[in-house]
């Protein structure tokens, strides 16, 4: 029993932590209908600003603080300023996506100015403890929970009853009525957009002073758990959002407690897709409150695609088909070769996202089930490689249309976020399976390419099969594109109510195109299973569901020459700029900025 | 390509400097460079421990090129960043195999990135040395793969015989990094642990990427060890021992050789004092490599080196010395390994590979104990009281 009550005091702790990056989220996302990803970099340079006037100004903790807030929100108007107001008026996916570049500036930034090594964050002041239950929590909990709370009493009392706080909330509710009243809304965005920042960066100075450790790297980690916290809490709602942390650190716990450590995130995960499921509003949301995001049709706008006449596209799957004869070089090949692979996932996510709607942050569990399924059918049952892939990649359209398919009735951000925890909870279980998946130590020894049992050892064979895949896979997605079922899937995303009254079955048209985009994956994963010969759960993380949005958005929505074309220039970007060693990650994150700030609708339009 | 140039220049230079001051006798190494491929993490999650292994390479350079370098010519290398991402990491192997410069390739960092590039180092007959590759199928990739990563099945028994025999813990609580390593090391580590006669009361595996963990120790607690073995690198461990002492657990901490690092002390704090641990050397070691690694390295960095920094060091002189001694191409080198004798090294003593395995054994293990923030000897005492 004692236990349990250990249990509790450190799910509240560590709900804490989570609560003061779940705030700025949800600042964020109740005003500006963002999840800003970028919020784990403002985070992360908090702690480098504190790190920086402790050891080098000797400042005392409370000037310590004031300086992270100003860096912070110094920080959060630039994000706002060059990020996203340009943005304005686009859908709400292109500001997504410059979040996604700002986060990795900033990371890289910080990692070329101080270097990748962790560092100590001492906070001597802090170090007093005290007896709780038969562990101790210290003066540093105390001031974690205190800023959580005077931040978000703050708040409250900032939007109840000051006019900018009603400008605020206007403009929450409805911008456009809001401007129209006379509301400045780009002030209330850039108040919004520092004050959320100032609370990241201190959340990055006490997190670190916690565990006297921070490093460039932990940003992805804080946006992810800040946005699971304030989800469950019901998004855009700020003491939802403090509630929806501690109910997250409590079943971290507990989960932590009945199972073991590996299966910590599991539940996190499992209790937000429930969450999702059964109250989409998030656990605190008033009944009152108007339906989340009625924001059909502003998620993904429509604009006039590039066309591009299929005589020249038919031009450039030849001339892409002669790339190993006019220039046999590996690297080469081998770079198209992943840029092959990456645009059968893009196939299959531009279907998915941009003509049905549904955006997926999990895309690269796909990827694992197909590669899993294919490596485990070859090795232990002997099948034939290239029917290992074909059944890869259906069992994925099966299994991945099944986990998804309770979470059809979200739309907009809420189906976004539940897709990137299922796609959490696929990688945990290929982690924690270890009978059928071996576990961390992955599948070794994985038969390389066949087909028809003639080996594939050729580059150049390599290059051709992967290239025939993705022509034929995208050849019939035009075909799907153009029929009256294409015409269906982008009625749903469209217009969802509308749809349903021509007597549109909505779900069955979600999984027909979820199930046909995830063939897509499947395959590619399988593929890719067999060229490296070795996988483990790390091999499809997170960070490759990220960069399957990029491609989408990059490309343009639902356009399939886009995906193509997307995937060709991230692969190819990174490589190109490989003369700048260090500093290529930087580059990239700039150039992915420059694109969005000029073609938000994707290079190749919205279809 | 700007980067070669920029080695080139880097090694060229150094050398230099080093003849300025070499005993007479040694000739710096001039004329056209042989390069040694590298594929590693610069950036991403991983950065840190690429930083580390260019410190090591550079200090070995200095040292081989300041000495005639590879009979008269310098030898330098291209470190291509690959994030320890496999997709990248496949690619940088044709590059680097497509490349006639290169005569062999080291790394990748993480066993997903190194071991889905094996395939093509192996086709094209290059080979790939994975000096942080334990995986116990990364040499399996076939006849070019060759680690003088430490085996752990070599390393857990002797932690396993620290902890128990030596420290006298009967009841174990292991926690380890849920990787390809930390899985395979527990293993061993357990098995090693109940041979001995201690008992394993409690295994919790956690991710890379965790911070907290007040509640695993809640449950290490509740399995009431005498002792808790980290098999973890130096940044969780510190994590790890500053909640063990938040959480008011008084138990002796035993942790695997890879949390020997200054960074263990920087960030554990007083937490660390007190942790037991071992290495592959120890500054005061007798052995002159070491006294001169570790004092070469303090002069050249300002600080004290870690295990990765020593494992980079190493893998440089042991290829100068192959190719010194097979020649300084690719059949040749890969020939050279299976031959080369008792070479050298900070962590082995002398490096002889077993032809069958392609690995290295007999790593050499000192005991240690953190006492008033530094790593000093273990003096014998148990940790049991």
């Amino acid at each position: 029993m004692a236990s349990w009550i250990d249990y509790t005091v450190n799910g509240i702790i560590i709900g804490n932590i989570y609560a003061l990056l779940a705030v700025g989220l949800a600042l964020i996302f109740g005003v500006s209908r963002l999840i800003n990803f970028a919020h784990g970099s403002v985070y992360v340079v908090g702690a480098y600003a504190g790190f920086l006037a402790v050891t080098h100004m000797g400042t005392p903790l409370p000037v310590t603080l004031v300086i992270v807030v100003v860096v912070g929100a110094l920080l959060g108007l630039l994000i706002e300023r060059f990020g996203l107001r340009p943005l304005q008026g686009y859908a709400h996916i292109a500001p997504l996506l410059a979040t996604i570049g700002i986060s990795f500036v900033l990371d890289q930034l910080v990692q070329l100015f101080f270097s990748p090594d962790p560092r100590a964050l001492p906070s001597s002041l802090l170090e007093t403890r005290f007896q709780v239950g038969s562990g101790t929590i210290g003066a540093l909990d105390l001031v974690i929970a205190g800023v959580g709370l005077i931040s978000a009493g703050l708040l409250y009392w900032f939007l109840r009853f000051t006019r900018l706080g009603w400008a605020v909330r206007a403009t929450a509710q409805d911008r456009d009525a809001a401007q129209q009243m006379g509301v400045d809304v780009d002030a209330v965005h850039r108040t919004v957009f520092a004050i959320a920042s100032g609370l990241g960066a201190v959340s990055g100075l006490l997190v670190g002073m916690y565990y006297n450790y921070f490093d460039p790297a932990m940003s992805f980690q804080a946006t992810l758990k800040g946005v699971v916290a304030q989800v469950v809490g019901g998004v855009g709602n700020v003491p939802g959002a403090i509630a929806g942390s501690l109910l997250l650190g409590l079943v971290e716990s507990y989960g932590i407690a009945l199972f073991g450590t590996s299966y910590r995130n599991l539940f996190a995960f499992i209790l937000l897709v429930v969450v999702l499921v059964l109250r989409p509003n998030g656990l605190f949301a008033s009944r009152r409150q108007t339906p989340p995001e009625p924001m059909t049709g502003t998620f993904i706008a429509p604009s006039r695609p590039i066309n591009v006449p299929p005589k020249a596209l038919l031009g450039a799957a030849v001339a892409a088909a002669l790339v190993p004869l006019v220039f046999p070089h590996p690297y080469v090949m081998q770079t198209l070769i992943n840029a092959w692979l990456y645009a059968l996932l893009g196939l299959s996510l531009t279907l998915i996202a941009g003509t049905v709607g549904l955006v997926s942050l999990g895309h690269a569990a796909l990827l694992a089930i197909g590669g899993y399924t294919s490596a485990l059918l070859a090795l232990t049952f002997g099948v034939p490689v290239g029917l290992a892939i074909l059944s890869a990649g259906l069992f994925t359209a099966l299994l991945g249309t099944m986990l998804v398919f309770p979470s059809f009735r979200l739309r907009g951000h809420y189906l976004s976020i539940a897709t990137l925890a299922i796609g959490e909870i696929v990688s945990l279980v290929i982690l924690n399976w270890e009978s059928v998946t071996r576990g961390p130590i992955g599948v070794s020894g994985i038969p390389s390419l066949s087909l028809f049992g003639l080996e594939l050892d050729t580059d150049r064979s390599i290059y051709w099969f992967t290239l025939a895949v993705m022509v034929v896979l995208a050849a019939l997605q035009f075909r799907l594109l153009g029929s009256h079922l294409g015409r269906v899937l982008r009625a749903v995303r469209d217009d969802d109510v509308a749809a349903r009254s021509y007597g549109i079955g909505l779900d069955r048209y979600k999984a027909l195109a979820f199930s046909v985009g995830s063939f897509a994956a499947g395959v590619s994963g399988a593929i890719t299973a067999h060229i490296y010969s070795y996988i483990n759960h790390e091999t499809f993380n997170a960070q490759l569901s990220i960069l399957a949005l990029t491609i989408v958005i990059l490309g343009g929505m639902g356009n399939v020459t886009g995906a193509i074309v997307g995937s060709v220039l991230l692969v190819g970007l990174p490589e190109v700029f490989r003369v700048a060693a260090e500093y290529r990650v930087l580059i990239y994150g700039l150039v992915l900025l420059l694109l969005v700030r000029f073609r938000p609708q994707g290079i190749m339009g919205t279809v | 390509m700007p980067v070669l140039h920029r080695r080139l220049l880097l090694g060229v230079s150094a050398a230099a400097v080093l003849a300025a001051i070499a005993p007479a006798g040694a000739e710096p190494a001039k004329g056209e460079p042989i390069y040694l491929g590298v594929s590693g993490p610069l950036t991403g999650p991983n950065a840190q421990y690429g930083a580390q292994w260019k410190m090591g390479f550079d200090l070995a350079l200095d040292e081989i090129n300041g000495s005639g370098g590879i009979k008269g010519r310098p030898l330098a290398y291209v470190f291509e960043d690959t994030q320890s991402d496999p997709r990248q990491s496949v690619a940088v192997a044709q590059k680097f195999v497509a490349d006639p410069k290169i005569v062999a390739e080291l790394g990748d960092f993480a066993s997903p990135a190194s071991m889905a590039a094996s395939p093509i180092y192996q086709k094209a007959k290059l080979v790939q040395f994975g000096f942080t590759n334990s995986h116990p199928d990364f040499t399996k990739g076939g006849d070019y793969m060759w680690s003088n990563s430490v085996s752990q099945a070599d390393e857990q028994p002797l932690s396993a015989a620290y902890a128990v025999k030596r420290l006298g813990l009967k009841r174990i609580a292991v926690l380890h990094l849920n990787t390809d390593w930390g899985r395979t090391s527990k293993e061993i580590f357990n098995k090693a642990a109940k041979e001995y006669g201690a008992e394993v009361v409690a295994t919790e595996g956690y991710l890379p990427d965790e911070k907290d963990f007040r509640s695993t120790l809640v449950r290490v607690r509740d399995a009431k060890p005498d002792g808790v073995m980290l098999i973890s690198y130096y940044s969780d461990a510190a994590l790890i021992a500053r909640q063990i002492r938040q959480s008011g657990l008084k138990l002796p901490i035993v942790a695997a050789s890879s949390v020997y690092s200054p960074k263990l002390i920087e960030l554990g704090g007083d937490a660390v004092e007190g942790i037991f641990t071992a290495s592959r050397y120890f500054p005061d070691d007798p052995r002159p490599q070491v006294r001169d690694f570790v004092a070469r390295f303090k002069a050249k960095y300002g600080k004290e080196p870690d295990a990765f920094n020593a494992y980079a060091y190493d893998t440089m002189i042991l290829m100068a010395q192959v190719m010194r001694e097979f020649g300084a191409d690719r059949k040749s080198i890969h020939d050279g390994l299976a031959k080369v004798k008792d070479v050298p090294s900070v962590i082995f003593g002398k490096t002889t590979f077993d032809i069958q395995t392609r690995r290295v054994t007999g790593a050499k293990n000192v005991e240690l104990v953190v006492k008033d923030g530094r790593f000093t000897l273990w003096d014998g005492g148990t940790a049991v009281r």
